[in-house]
């Protein structure tokens, strides 16, 4: 088993070098640069930049260095922690990401949790209770979940939460708290506002989960060894909880392996609405205006994340599943 | 084989399970379709009784019913199971409780067990083989870890496992057909059940394999005592295995008797076709036998005996018309025939 995690864990960086490299060559191949960017805002502004000037500029950010060059320096500052200066702020990359990537990253932790303990007993429920009333409602639930798109649902519970429960919302913390160190009250406001983004998250993600769990114990629960566990005498709750949702979980499981970045990425429109400060605006931004380094930097982890979470996913599947365990 | 053909049965006074008049119907989008149409039968305490019949006929519904594992879709409508603990005792009506009741759950595994037919299927793929035959013995019988373990090796050193401590930490993916099926005989057997209800355990399983676990079945049964409900369509296995039989058709018993009067002495037409369709070797010549034309539609209803469409002898005006009454032919060794040809 070490031995198998030691193979993925040089597969993985393998993978991440090829990832960079596509990626920011990618990146930097629509035509212009940062620099055009910025010198089209400096002269809408109404000054005149001078030759020089821009020669100067082009010099300091390496505009005009080859594609492989560009891409060493970056690699080969990176590995020594540092991942650039971001064009746009002049502030140093790895700075800028961190904050906003351990938002992120605790936002879709959160979803994560939530979507796993609602759509893992509801979707036992709906399949224990098929084609009855409840499982009727739940389905349509499901389905009205699948169909509005996160950014509508994020309006509605903005609306509702100013209006009839009198919140502040938008950001992770009130003004008051904006530059306060970490404290209980500081918490709870955090709370008060990410709720929002943790339901609306959550939401399309279990409605879909749910699904495939009923789907699942459907099948599972037709199976000859659910007949062979109820006739052992055991109670119909043990029969489900321990011999049938244990069979039927695989796909949740796998599912995590991609879920992790999906949230991180899928929440940027939500993240908008609600002006979180996470990864994906800022990504989005970065890509418009070609700042290369913080846009590279951002895809290598979004990548990393896709990675680590399908070997998360892969090791608790091999503990939940003895067959696909591996020698 | 140890079956004595020449007692006569003591069943009326000792019986494991009697069954009365069942009747269970599916309730399907389709129709109702009547699985069982007023079975009645008897297994005598330490005999193996066969039940045999074609596919569809109500065999394993009927094992089911004993256990109260018939699918929710199918509601028992009628009739008794009387389930006779000890010899002598009181017998209770197994349909008195409720499905997922204490009480049911406390006979299922314990005083009842079951023997399914699919032994690649039939063990939980997630838990090893100990943890699934030990999980019966805590519910039962003890609460203890390290004597359930005990008693799970015994039980599997038992049904001659050659390794049964490895065994028991395998999970079922590493086992073959035959040793899960042995290891399902362990985990039914692990309470020491009164009653073995065994759902064509061999079916799934090569000859060699099947001989094998019939042998192991025979052995412990002789060695424990239980009484065995042996649903097969197989007449060898059933000339193998058991004492008395009974032969079932479109949810009836049509013929009841020992072992040895169903192949020398079968009295029911349908009996006698399906003798006449076991290939013999060396023995038949040209086309063998087969019982003519198929099952009816299980969603229609026949009138009078029904057989009377495929029987060969069926007498016009009688036998469809007017359902045959159970008669009996040989009260010595209880002999029972549902056919208007005896009464």
């Amino acid at each position: 088993m070490l031995n198998y995690i030691a193979r993925r864990l040089i597969n993985m960086i393998v993978l991440l070098v090829a990832i960079s490299f596509i990626g920011f060559f990618i990146i930097q191949l629509p035509p212009g640069s940062f620099l055009d960017v910025e010198l089209q805002r400096l002269r809408s502004l109404g000054g005149d930049v001078s030759r020089d000037q821009i020669k100067a500029l082009e010099l300091r950010y390496g505009i005009n260095d080859p594609f492989l060059v560009k891409y060493w320096k970056w690699v080969e500052r990176s590995s020594r922690g540092d991942f650039g200066t971001s064009y746009m702020t002049d502030q140093s990359v790895g700075e800028r990401i961190w904050g906003r990537l351990s938002v992120s990253l605790g936002l879709s932790l959160f979803a994560l949790l939530f979507t796993w303990l609602i759509s893992i007993p509801i979707g036992v429920y709906s399949a224990t209770h098929r084609y009855t009333i409840p499982d009727y409602v739940v389905t349509l639930i499901q389905f009205i979940g699948l169909a509005v798109p996160g950014f509508l649902l994020a309006l509605i519970l903005l609306i509702f939460a100013t209006r009839y429960f009198n919140q502040q919302v938008g950001g992770i913390n009130s003004s008051e708290f904006m530059d306060q160190p970490m404290s209980v009250a500081k918490f709870i406001d955090m709370v008060n506002h990410i709720w929002i983004a943790v339901v609306v998250l959550a939401f399309g993600a279990t409605a879909g989960l749910t699904r495939v769990m009923r789907a699942n114990l459907l099948d599972v629960l037709n199976m000859q060894y659910i007949q062979t566990a109820r006739a052992k005498g055991l109670d119909e709750a043990v029969v489900i909880w321990k011999h049938a949702v244990r069979n039927a979980i695989h796909p949740l499981v796998m599912s995590l392996g991609t879920l992790l970045p999906a949230l991180i990425v899928g929440e940027t429109l939500v993240a908008q609405v609600l002006s979180l400060p996470t990864i994906g605006p800022m990504y989005l931004d970065a890509l418009r205006a070609e700042d290369m380094y913080l846009a590279g930097t951002i895809l290598v982890m979004l990548s990393g994340l896709l990675l680590i979470g399908n070997l998360l996913a892969d090791l608790l599947l091999a503990w939940v599943d003895p067959r696909v365990r591996l020698e | 084989m140890t079956s004595q053909p020449t007692t006569p049965t003591t069943t009326a006074t000792d019986d494991v399970v009697r069954v009365e008049d069942l009747q269970v119907n599916f309730y399907t989008q389709l129709g109702v379709v009547r699985a069982l149409n007023g079975v009645s039968f008897n297994i005598p305490r330490g005999k193996v009784l066969g039940i045999v019949g074609e596919s569809g006929c109500g065999k394993s519904i009927t094992g089911m019913s004993i256990m109260q594992l018939v699918a929710s879709v199918g509601k028992t409508e009628g009739g008794k199971i009387l389930f006779n603990e000890s010899a002598g005792g009181n017998p209770i009506n197994i349909l008195d409780y409720e499905r997922n009741s204490p009480e049911m759950r406390k006979i299922r595994g314990n005083n009842i067990s079951m023997i399914f037919q699919e032994p690649m299927s039939s063990l939980n793929p997630c838990y090893t083989i100990s943890d699934q035959i030990e999980e019966a013995i805590r519910l039962h019988q003890t609460e203890d870890k390290v004597e359930s373990r005990k008693r799970a090796i015994e039980v599997l050193t038992k049904v001659g496992m050659p390794n049964p401590d490895r065994i028991a930490d395998s999970f079922p993916h590493e086992l073959s057909g035959g040793m899960r099926q042995r290891a399902m005989i362990a985990m039914a057997l692990s309470c020491t059940p009164t009653l073995l209800i065994a759902d064509e355990p061999t079916t799934a399983l090569d000859v060699t394999t099947e001989a094998n676990i019939l042998d192991l079945m025979r052995e412990l049964q002789s060695e424990i005592g239980t009484s065995i409900m042996f649903i097969t369509h197989n007449m060898g296995v059933v000339a193998q295995m058991c004492d008395e039989v009974a032969v079932m058709y479109l949810g009836r018993v049509v013929e009841r008797a020992t072992v040895d009067d169903i192949f020398y002495e079968p009295r029911h037409p349908y009996t006698i076709a399906l003798l006449q369709s076991i290939p013999r070797l060396g023995r038949t010549k040209g086309i063998l036998a087969s019982i003519e034309g198929s099952v009816p539609d299980p969603y229609s209803r026949v009138t009078g005996c029904p057989f009377h469409p495929r029987c060969p002898v069926a007498i016009k005006g009688v036998c469809d018309t007017i359902l045959p009454e159970e008669t009996i032919v040989d009260a010595a060794k209880g002999h029972t025939v549902r056919c208007h040809l005896y009464s």
